[in-house]
Parts: C-alpha cells; sequence; structure tokens
C-alpha cells in the first residue's frame, strides 16, 4: 500500500498517512493527528495562498486542517472493543458470524469466474456499443471489399503480365454518363500504319475495312493503332497494340468483368483464348502525346461496353480493346471473326 | 496487493485464491483484517446500531461475489462498496434514514466509550466540534458526502476511493475539493487546537 502523496490537491494535511491503518488503533498512526498542521506545511502553501480567496485565516486554516478532523471522527465510529491490542476481539466475533454463516447456508465456494475473457467481452462490448456506428460503416465496408476485390485483382494479376491492360477495383470511380466513343482522327491507310507499328493491324471480318486507321505514339516505342468505324452515328472503335509488360491501359471498375471464352477451340499452343467483357461504362486511363510528341500524359476518360482480348500476329502478341460495340454476343461475334481471318493471314 | 490491517499483512491475491480454492478458513484472514474499517463504513454511513449485522451480511455476500472479483484490484474499496451498498439497503428497508439528530445521537453514542487517554485526536476533538462537523457533512449533496466520507472518514486513498464509488480519479478530485470547500463555508470558524498549529 502506498502512502498517500497528495501535495498539490491542497489538502496536504493528510502528508504520510498510511490509509490502511485500520483507523490507525495502534499508537503508530496518531502522530499525524497532533498537529493537524504538522504535515501540511508544503500542501497548504501553494494550496490556498496563491488563489488569494477573500477569506480569513482562520477559515483557511480551518479548512485545511479538515482533513485531520475528519479523520479523526471517524476513527471515533470505531467500535470500542476494537481499541484492544489490534481489534482482534471485535474482529474474531466478526468472523466467527461470517464463517459461520457461510457454513450455515451451505454457500458455494466462489469459483474464480474465467474472469479474463469474460472481462474483455465485456470490455469490447462497451467499446463496440460507444462506437457501433463507426464500427458497422467499417465492418460493411471492409466486408464489400473482401467480396468485391479478390476476382478483380485477379484480373488485374493476368491482364498485367498477359494483356497490357490493368484492371483495378474502385468503387469510387464514377463514369460520367454519356460519353460517346472518340473517333480515330485523321486517318493513314492500313499498309502506311503497319509499317509504323511494327505489326500488321488485325481487321474483323464482321466489321470490314475501316473508315479511319490512326497510329499513336506510346511510351517505351511502342505504337497503338486504332481502327474507326461509323454506325449510324456512332463510332466503333478498336484499339491494338503490341502486348508489353507494362500496362497500356487501366481500367478501372466498379464491378467485375465477366471472363469469355472465344470460339475456335484451343490454339497451336494449346492455350484456349479469352477474352474479358467490360459490360457498364468505366474509367479509362491511358496515355496521351504531347503536341512535341515526346512527353506522355496520363488520361482518364469514360469508355463504354468493352471487349478486351489478344491475338498473335505476325509472331506476337497484339491485345485488342473493342469499344462502342453495346451486345456482348455480337462483340464475341467481331472477335470471332477476326480469328478466321488472322488464321488466314499468318498462314 | 499488500494491505497492512491491524499489524498484519494479509498478501490479498494469495488469500483470494485460497478461498477461491475452497478454503474457508482463508476468508477469515480477509474478514479479519477488514472489519474494522466496515464497521466504521457502516457507521459512518448511517447504519447505526445495525452496523454489525450489515457488515456481517456484506462479507457474506462479498465472499457469494468473490469469483467476480477482479484479480489485481484492492479488496478494500470493493468490500466497503458492498457494506454501503448494503448500509443502505437496510436504512432504507427499515425506513429509518437517518436524521441529522439521529445521526448525531448514533456517532455520540460511541464517543464517551473512547478513552481520551488512548487517543489524543480524537480527545481533542471538542464536541461541538464534532456537531458542526457532522451538521457540515449532513448537508452536503450525497456525492460530496460520500467522497468525503471515503476519502477521510475511511481514510482510503484516492485510487481507493475512486474504486469504491467507482468514479474516475479526476471526479473524486474535483468533488473532493468541492465538498471541502464547501464545508469550510458551513463550518463556523474556530481558534485552532491548542498547540500543533505552529508549523502552520
Amino acid at each position: 500500500m502506498t502512502v498517500v502523496s497528495e501535495g498539490r490537491d491542497g489538502y496536504g494535511g493528510e502528508g504520510g498517512r498510511r490509509p490502511g491503518d485500520t483507523g490507525g488503533r495502534g499508537p503508530h498512526g496518531r502522530s499525524g493527528d497532533r498537529g493537524p498542521g504538522a504535515g501540511s506545511g508544503p500542501g497548504a502553501g501553494p494550496g490556498w495562498g496563491p488563489q488569494g480567496r477573500a477569506r480569513g485565516q482562520a477559515q483557511e486554516r480551518g479548512e485545511s486542517r479538515l482533513p485531520d478532523e475528519l479523520r479523526a471522527l471517524g476513527r471515533s465510529l470505531d467500535a470500542p472493543e476494537a481499541d484492544g491490542a489490534d481489534g482482534s476481539l471485535g474482529s474474531e466475533t466478526m468472523v466467527e458470524r461470517v464463517l459461520g454463516q457461510i457454513l450455515a447456508e451451505h454457500l458455494a465456494v466462489p469459483v474464480a469466474e474465467s474472469r479474463g475473457p469474460g472481462e474483455r467481452l465485456r470490455a469490447v462490448r462497451r467499446w463496440a456499443r460507444l462506437r457501433w456506428r463507426a464500427l458497422t460503416a467499417t465492418l460493411c465496408g471492409l466486408l464489400t471489399v473482401l467480396a468485391l476485390t479478390p476476382p478483380v485483382r485477379a484480373a488485374v494479376m493476368d491482364w498485367f503480365d498477359f494483356g497490357g491492360v490493368e484492371v483495378r477495383y474502385d468503387p469510387s470511380a464514377v463514369p460520367s454518363p454519356g460519353a460517346e466513343v472518340p473517333g480515330c482522327g485523321r486517318s493513314v491507310s492500313l499498309g502506311q500504319a503497319g509499317h509504323r507499328a511494327g505489326f500488321e493491324p488485325l481487321v474483323p471480318e464482321a466489321l470490314g475495312a475501316p473508315d479511319t486507321v490512326t497510329v499513336t505514339d506510346e511510351p517505351r516505342g511502342r505504337f497503338l493503332v486504332s481502327l474507326c468505324w461509323r454506325e449510324g452515328g456512332r463510332v466503333v472503335r478498336l484499339d491494338e497494340f503490341p502486348e508489353r509488360l507494362d500496362p497500356a491501359f487501366t481500367k478501372t471498375l466498379r464491378e467485375q468483368p465477366e471472363w469469355i471464352g472465344l470460339g475456335g477451340g484451343p490454339s497451336a499452343d494449346g492455350v484456349r483464348d479469352y477474352a474479358l467483357w467490360f459490360p457498364r461504362p468505366h474509367l479509362l486511363g491511358f496515355w496521351l502525346v504531347d503536341a512535341d510528341g515526346h512527353r506522355f500524359t496520363r488520361e482518364v476518360r469514360t469508355a463504354g461496353p468493352t471487349l478486351l482480348w489478344t491475338r498473335r500476329t505476325g509472331g506476337e502478341d497484339v491485345t485488342l480493346r473493342l469499344e462502342g460495340v453495346m451486345s456482348k454476343d455480337r462483340a464475341v461475334g467481331i472477335a470471332n471473326s477476326f480469328e478466321k481471318q488472322s488464321g488466314k493471314s499468318s498462314k | 496487493m499488500r494491505t497492512r490491517e491491524g499489524g498484519r499483512i494479509v498478501d490479498e491475491a494469495a488469500v483470494i485464491a485460497r478461498v477461491r480454492a475452497g478454503d474457508p478458513e482463508a476468508y477469515a484472514e480477509l474478514v479479519r483484517a477488514h472489519t474494522g474499517i466496515a464497521l466504521r463504513a457502516a457507521a459512518a454511513l448511517g447504519a447505526g446500531a445495525d452496523a454489525e449485522d450489515v457488515v456481517q451480511q456484506a462479507f457474506v455476500k462479498a465472499y457469494c461475489a468473490l469469483g467476480r472479483f477482479r484479480d489485481g484490484s484492492a479488496f478494500k474499496p470493493w468490500l466497503l462498496s458492498i457494506v454501503a451498498n448494503e448500509t443502505r439497503n437496510t436504512v432504507r428497508t427499515a425506513a429509518r434514514q437517518r436524521t441529522l439528530a439521529g445521526r448525531e445521537a448514533a456517532f455520540a453514542e460511541a464517543e464517551p466509550l473512547i478513552p481520551e487517554s488512548a487517543d489524543p485526536a480524537v480527545a481533542t476533538l471538542e464536541t461541538e466540534r464534532r456537531a458542526a462537523l457532522l451538521c457540515a457533512l449532513e448537508k452536503l449533496s450525497e456525492e460530496h458526502r460520500l467522497v468525503v466520507t471515503y476519502r477521510f472518514l475511511l481514510e482510503m486513498d484516492e485510487s481507493e476511493t475512486a474504486q469504491a464509488l467507482g468514479w474516475p480519479r479526476g471526479t473524486v478530485k474535483s468533488r473532493l475539493n468541492r465538498a471541502l470547500r464547501k464545508m469550510g463555508r458551513l463550518l463556523p470558524d474556530f481558534e485552532p487546537r491548542e498547540g500543533g498549529d505552529g508549523g502552520e
């Protein structure tokens, strides 16, 4: 048991009293009482003085000795028989009475309740009760992320090394409504495009010859070939680029894309071709070249339903992304019509 | 925690462990060590002549509840909160909430039994001063009276008082300050006791 030391609370009078003194029945506890002011010297000064209360010195003194007086008052309540050597008489009687009752009433042994976990549980409950709102919100958010991210993350892993397109999950990525597929701009011929890009652009049979063809510089000496078709005022756009390790496009999604097996069965290396169908508008990050043609900046636009797949052409894997075709079936049909053509052209 | 009670050193944790292991004699040690302060608490809280019965009941209830006693905390404040509860129940059931006069009578009853020679401090506490103290104590609000009682009449330290009352320590401190200030205002000025005040 520690010595009470509260010199700062203004009632320093209790100075060195041991609280466990049990009324100070023994003579040892008494010394502090004889002079109520004796122990209060250091404590009383700072406690009372600077406050400068307009009270008489006598009252201040009365107040600062109050604790001692109250203690003495408390001791005066002790039963007279406790005045014996160390109060054994009174307490022995009490021991007999208490133990007698415990035995008489066959009271069960107070087995320690598994206080540790129970107490902790109670503490957690108390804590949770105070913060249930925030807790619920956090839990819901956590569950959402847990439920939605793993498949998308898997898609990111697949596409990172594979198609040069990074797919990211971000529930806050809100695509702007009514975004249109951008056209291809000034056209070059297919031959020119192939010459510049270093690979033969793939043209899907289902769409026929493109209306416009452009080649865009991409970072690290990469080229993007875009083919555009006009269909009743809307644009169908096919981006093709040689697949490299670093992603050229970043798709930021709020929902998982759909995996689609492309027709034609397993290709020569035994791996069946797969496509990713993004049924909803989403945010698309892409590279844009500065006017000087050297600096690349990352741009983001809203892209509509998109089919993404890869194809082998001229010994190089090319990633294709078809945008502007609203129906999945038609998009897959276009991709498959490619199949035959590229099979022909690779011969 | 080691408590020094009545000249005995009681290793509370060990004793409580023994009680929980089914050794009622170990409980005798706890009773022995705390009977004095428990009786004082009952008296200070107004149990009057029922103090002994109240304390006995409190000890029995404490025994039954010992399974829930939090290891590592002090036994005395825990016991005294049970005593206070038991006192309140007894006083309430009997509809004998002590009036100022009744409580004074209870205090006065005890007074002559204390041999003045054995306790100079008590002996020098004049009867009027005593009455004035009790009167001031009585005029305090329940919370203030409790904190003064626990802290000074029962001589517990601040953390024990906080534990017994279930208040935060800061609350104990501030209420104690306010209560003492109030008591100081309620008490009539009085001349310092003979001697002993030279240091002030």
